[in-house]
């Protein structure tokens, strides 16, 4: 058997592998995705803002926040991080009204949201700690509904369900699409123990283990993945509560969401450099979340790489056979061009295709609180599916030789 | 629910996917090879009907030798019988694209190219007493994944099979050089043929180079 077959089965067996995982935990709990655990007492909590040139939507964010039916909800925190507009002077009206709306600003710009994070940490002095951005808009239950995870002492995290709250054009509708798989997987892999990231438009931790961790790494571009991964390397869980949605505005256009983009891939690397030692070891970490992240992206650069190889070899081909068909004056194309007889590779990748496109319309249905399915641009799933997932192994190469130039810009 | 329920991991999935996966893998390979084996088998059958053919037209031409036979027969025998294994070789080629488990294929196409050598040699004894139609030997690598070589070996393919089409009397015998086929090296050694793609012409002519149909029908009777 050829070299490439075999790396094609290895490539097909770990996809078909990691499908089958989803396709599992999603039929022995899908009864109890969207359950919501009671919480079994008030539990105290402050919410930290960082903020940087956010004037429009700082308002509106806090006041979502201001809306919000939790009880135990004590500080609202907005670190404001020397905003060059007037993001400060609107916090500051804020929390003249509202005693609960504390307004900080840091002594000089940290350039990272995670900088304005850990100032504003010193100010709390609740039982839970959460964090949220400036353009981020919570229902008015969302915290109701993730604060019954902590009942379980070993939880030290949990996450909320991000929605596009502009999906204005091709590109916010594809990310809305994205954005639901993603949270739909996210929830199955809850029932692993192996969420990898808690999202920065609203998650909540236990004060204990989030002090037990010492607070967001500012050397890391992600900071939310590497907390997380802290977090569960040191026996804590994360959970992920589908019934809390916040809405947040994502890139509009090409360039910053390939910048954004960018961003998370070198965090992630970054992330798996920082704790390679914990690969393959005891826990979740190190015998799924890790192993995950590293086939995840073998998967991207393997497929993009037999892609790649198969359409170059196929244009060259093509293009040779034209030009030497012209000067001699035959048929280009001829019935012997076209082959009745699918290989094995071929129904194996069909299979794993069709498959992937049933799981997105399986999470696709997952979209509403109720868990309906709801209608979709066929258009929309199209451009995800065929064109939308090709950018990602590319963007992986990028990614890494930045990481590799020693890329830290947010 | 409890909470207790809730919170409660499911690892174990991580083994049952692992075990569908590998079942459904496995069955996969063994269908795959089924079908690949039942393509071969096809192709086994015809070959095994060719070579009944071959030794019935290897026969005809013993017989021809005592002059008691029309050469026209003896023409249309041939060109009908290298007609045939044409279209087997097509058909070989297709299952040969699509099979990607098994070798089977790769050995039944050096199979074919040894008989297809066995019907060179049966035509030149043919030519040498009738000399009625034309004898074309098309000599390419075969192993080669070189890109331009599999581009040039199709531009031929197409011309010859255009040169076939337009000229009835052709008897057109595609033939992998690079099968380690001792009797084929031999001929190609006996014609001082070390590069490809090569034409024979009626056992004389040797074609390196072909522009168009028009550089062949030059060289037919």
């Amino acid at each position: 058997m050829e070299f490439l077959t075999i790396l094609y089965f290895v490539y097909t067996f770990i996809a078909f592998y990691f499908l089958m995982i989803y396709i599992l935990v999603y039929f022995q709990n899908r009864k109890e995705i969207y359950e919501t655990i009671k919480p079994n007492k008030i539990r105290s909590l402050s919410i930290i803002i960082p903020c940087f040139n956010e004037e429009e939507s700082i308002g509106k964010n806090i006041e979502s926040f201001l809306k919000s039916d939790y009880k135990g909800l004590k500080k609202l925190i907005i670190v404001d991080d020397c905003s060059e507009d007037g993001s400060y002077e609107i916090i500051k009206k804020y929390a003249r009204i509202y005693p609960k709306v504390i307004a900080l600003q840091t002594p000089k710009n940290t350039g990272k949201a995670s900088g304005a994070k850990n100032f504003g940490i010193k100010y709390v002095d609740t039982e839970l700690i959460g964090f949220s951005d400036a353009d981020s808009l919570p229902n008015q239950n969302a915290i109701s509904k993730m604060i019954g995870v902590f009942n379980d002492v070993k939880v030290g995290g949990v996450t909320s369900r991000v929605f596009v709250s502009n999906p204005t054009n091709y590109l916010t509708r594809i990310q809305s699409i994205e954005f639901k798989i993603i949270a739909f997987t996210r929830k199955l892999l809850e029932f692993l123990d192996a969420i990898y990231v808690t999202t920065g438009p609203l998650s909540i931790y236990r004060k204990e283990a989030f002090d037990e961790v010492g607070g967001f790494d500012e050397n890391n571009l992600t900071e939310d993945i590497e907390l997380t991964w802290h977090l569960v390397s040191k026996g804590w869980k994360v959970k992920m509560s589908i019934p809390a949605i916040v809405r947040s505005s994502v890139q509009k256009t090409i360039k910053t969401w390939f910048h954004q983009r960018i961003r998370w891939n070198v965090g992630g690397i970054q992330t798996v450099a920082k704790y390679r030692k914990k690969f393959l070891q005891t826990g979740m970490l190190g015998v799924f979340i890790m192993p995950f992240f590293i086939l995840s992206w073998f998967l991207g650069l393997t497929g993009l790489m037999f892609l790649a190889y198969r359409l170059i070899k196929f244009i060259m081909i093509k293009w040779l056979i034209t030009q030497y068909s012209v000067a001699a004056q035959v048929a280009l194309v001829s019935m012997d061009n076209f082959s009745l007889n699918p290989s094995i590779l071929f129904l194996f990748g069909m299979i794993l295709f069709s498959l992937g496109l049933g799981y997105t319309i399986i999470a696709l249905s997952y979209s509403k609180e109720s868990g309906r399915i709801v209608g979709y641009r066929i258009r929309d799933i199209f451009i995800y599916s065929f064109f939308y997932l090709l950018v990602y192994p590319p963007l992986l190469i990028v990614s890494f030789y930045k990481y590799l130039r020693g890329y830290d810009t947010w | 629910m409890t909470h207790g329920k809730m919170l409660k991991s499911k690892k174990h999935v991580l083994w049952e996917a692992l075990v569908i996966t590998i079942t459904i893998f496995l069955l996969g390979l063994f269908l795959g090879m089924i079908l690949e084996g039942s393509n071969s088998i096809k192709i086994n059958n015809l070959f095994a009907q060719s070579e009944t053919s071959l030794i019935d037209a290897m026969t005809i031409s013993k017989l021809l030798e005592d002059s008691k036979f029309d050469c026209e027969v003896i023409k249309q025998n041939n060109i009908d019988f290298a007609d045939r294994i044409y279209e087997e070789a097509k058909l070989l080629e297709e299952y040969e694209e699509s099979g990607k488990l098994t070798e089977n294929m790769k050995v039944l196409h050096k199979k074919y190219d040894l008989l297809r050598t066995l019907v060179w040699t049966n035509n030149q004894e043919s030519l040498k007493f009738c000399n009625n139609y034309n004898l074309i030997i098309y000599l390419y690598e075969y192993n080669s994944e070189e890109i331009n070589t599999r581009a040039i070996n199709n531009v031929w393919s197409k011309i010859l099979l255009e040169v076939k089409e337009s000229n009835d009397d052709v008897l057109l015998l595609p033939i992998a050089a690079d099968q380690n086929l001792a009797s084929l090296d031999l001929l190609m050694s006996y014609h001082k043929i070390e590069q490809f793609p090569a034409l024979i012409i009626n056992d004389k002519d040797i074609l390196q180079e072909i522009d168009n149909v028009k550089d062949v029908e030059t060289y037919l009777n």
